[in-house]
């Protein structure tokens, strides 16, 4: 464990070093990643214009949900940018090197690959749900922030168990698929209440593709409105995360066995 | 002692998709897909002992590359077995590579913008190298492949040949026993070429490193292998010394003449009936080869020659070079090729 945090550390002194050779990326990445997320709140904000409630939701709540959203989804996009792994990893055949290493495989990748920029929104949405819990009038004590650490981290095992597993399908298929922009897509559905859903939506947002366990049902654990059935949910979180990230390890080391290497 | 590399009957079999023609077979292909099963390595076995340096050659997607991966652990054989360092690569795969170094000729292992003494000492990180350990080895290498000063260059500013010694030092930085070596000297020129087989020799006296290396480049295994694995369409064709590669598959030696006068080949041949295996050859410009069989005394064919008053000018000895014998090889086709040769053996 010690060993895998110093590395961490220093890949992320090279990703720091690499970046200081381009600085205007690097502030444009983060502007443009702050803009996107700006959008979303924007929506959120005019569609309330229109309405006092969304689903029995008040407007401080949906923002308050969506500020929790940011923050295990920072987390994830800091650690887990593997967009481009199936072109690079597998048809570039970077693999054999990885391969090579006498450190996991996923992790070195997920390290080569570290975003660090990603965390700022995390912080944001840190912000946004202090704002919203002072309008609300929400009292914190230390419970909930430790609460707030566990349910962090079974959303950030969600999205990480989710998207192993999915990106381990280009150790199965060399032609790329559309299915992670989809997934990047549905994932955002989670920042909202899911009552305001079908039921089926629901269902597949808790179950099948958990994007309300990054999202809505943590959040509503700090909420003053929720119920017992809320809360069960909320609590839910930390072992959605551990089921998920255990198929996704056993998705990817079952790829791992399949790679055939690009041709040299 | 154990061997450093055990193959016994090894075999990898690829699916490769195959792609139907035109859009109908597009369309076809969407709902059904055709596949067609490859084996790239075909029961090979073979066994390398400690502090050998052994060549691997063969032509293009004779399965070199392949038997290299599944060697390091990257591939898992669809049957056989391997151990290599007394582990079996790809099941205990972390502990594993820490035994070997490989270097990619086409591909580089460190990181492209980043000053290169900062990619050692990440891989000294990942290997677990300690520090003085590790300063030890880098001062070492770094005065045999004379790097001082490119240490602060990034990748991408750096010549090939001096990522390729770089390369070098970043797969030995953890001290492998095994070293693994796909095309070290593609591309290089002849200055580099020879720096860094001087410096495996080297490594290989000193450290007793095992190396097993590809390549295209038969001058590489003239200058470094004691022994050769010749591979075609995925079996081995031949396994041995050079110098015994090179006696079973030399035409034996030439001698080529340059006459002072016009001289009949016919004239040639009758001066050397007697030698059993000798042939004549006329070329251009009043010059002729005579090939002698390697059991037949080299001097006793020049004496009939010289002996007989016929004007010589010039006389050159040739020996059949490697790339010539490899070239004969694969021209002659594998089976064919592989019988003559393992009958012989």
């Amino acid at each position: 464990m010690m060993f895998y945090l110093g590395l961490m550390w220093e890949y992320f002194k090279n990703y720091a070093k690499t970046r200081l050779t381009y600085r205007a990326d690097f502030w444009i990445e983060v502007v443009s990643d702050l803009a996107f997320q700006a959008i979303n709140l924007i929506v959120i904000l005019i569609a309330f214009r229109h309405t006092p409630t969304l689903g029995g939701w008040t407007e401080a709540e949906v923002v308050f949900v969506f500020g929790y959203f940011m923050v295990p989804y920072g987390i994830f996009s800091c650690f887990f940018d593997l967009w481009n792994f199936s072109e690079r990893y597998i048809v570039k055949g970077e693999m054999d090197r990885v391969l090579t290493r006498p450190a996991h495989n996923l992790f070195q990748i997920l390290l080569e690959n570290m975003y660090p920029p990603g965390l700022i929104g995390s912080f944001v949405g840190l912000v946004i749900m202090a704002v919203t819990a002072r309008q609300m009038g929400m009292t914190f004590d230390w419970t909930d922030l430790v609460m707030l650490l566990v349910l962090t981290a079974g959303a950030v095992m969600v999205y990480f168990g989710l998207y192993t597993a999915l990106t381990a399908i280009g150790f199965f298929t060399d032609a790329p698929t559309g299915i992670l922009p989809l997934m990047f897509n549905l994932q955002s559905y989670g920042r909202y209440p899911v009552t305001i859903y079908n039921r089926t939506m629901r269902f597949v947002l808790t179950w099948l593709l958990p994007f309300a366990f990054v999202g809505v049902y943590p959040a509503s654990y700090f909420l003053e409105r929720s119920g017992a059935a809320d809360l069960r949910m909320a609590l839910l979180t930390p072992a959605v995360g551990l089921v998920f990230t255990a198929i996704g390890l056993v998705v990817w080391n079952i790829g791992v066995k399949r790679y055939r290497g690009a041709g040299s | 002692m154990q061997p450093a590399i055990e193959v016994h009957e090894l075999r990898k079999t690829f699916k490769v998709q195959r792609n139907r023609e035109g859009l109908a077979g597009a369309l076809r292909d969407l709902f059904r897909r055709e596949y067609v099963e490859v084996t790239a390595v075909k029961d090979i076995s073979f066994t390398i002992p400690q502090g050998e340096i052994c060549g691997y050659i063969g032509e293009n997607g004779a399965g070199k590359s392949t038997t290299i991966k599944m060697l390091a652990g990257i591939l898992v054989p669809t049957s056989g077995t391997v151990r290599v360092a007394g582990y079996v690569p790809w099941r205990e795969r972390e502990r594993f590579v820490r035994n070997i170094g490989v270097v990619f000729g086409q591909r580089s292992q460190l990181w492209w913008d980043i000053g290169v003494i900062e990619s050692f000492r990440l891989l000294r990180k990942v290997y677990r190298v300690p520090m003085a350990d590790y300063r030890r080895r880098l001062d070492e290498l770094v005065e045999r492949l004379q790097l001082g000063d490119l240490l602060n260059r990034p990748v991408r500013k750096l010549s090939l040949g001096q990522r390729m010694r770089c390369e070098l030092v970043a797969s030995l930085l953890h001290n492998p026993s095994i070293l693994f070596l796909d095309e070290p000297t593609i591309g290089l020129d002849i200055v580099v070429k020879t720096e860094i087989r001087e410096f495996l020799i080297r490594l290989n006296r000193e450290h007793g490193t095992t190396i097993l290396l590809t390549t295209h480049d038969l001058q590489d295994i003239e200058a470094l292998c004691s022994r050769v694995i010749m591979l075609d369409d995925g079996r081995i064709i031949y396994d041995g010394g050079l110098d015994e590669l090179k006696t079973r598959w030399s035409r034996g030696r030439e001698i080529r003449l340059q006459f002072g006068e016009q001289v009949a080949l016919e004239r040639l041949e009758r001066l050397t009936a007697d030698l059993p295996g000798a042939s004549w050859q006329a070329g251009r410009d009043m010059t002729a080869v005579l090939r002698v069989p390697a059991d037949v005394n080299l001097s006793d064919a020049l004496a009939r020659v010289v002996g007989s008053g016929v004007d010589i000018r010039d006389i050159k000895f040739m020996e059949t070079s490697t790339d010539e014998i490899v070239r004969e090889i694969y021209k002659s086709g594998s089976a064919s090729g592989a019988e003559r040769l393992v009958g012989a053996t």
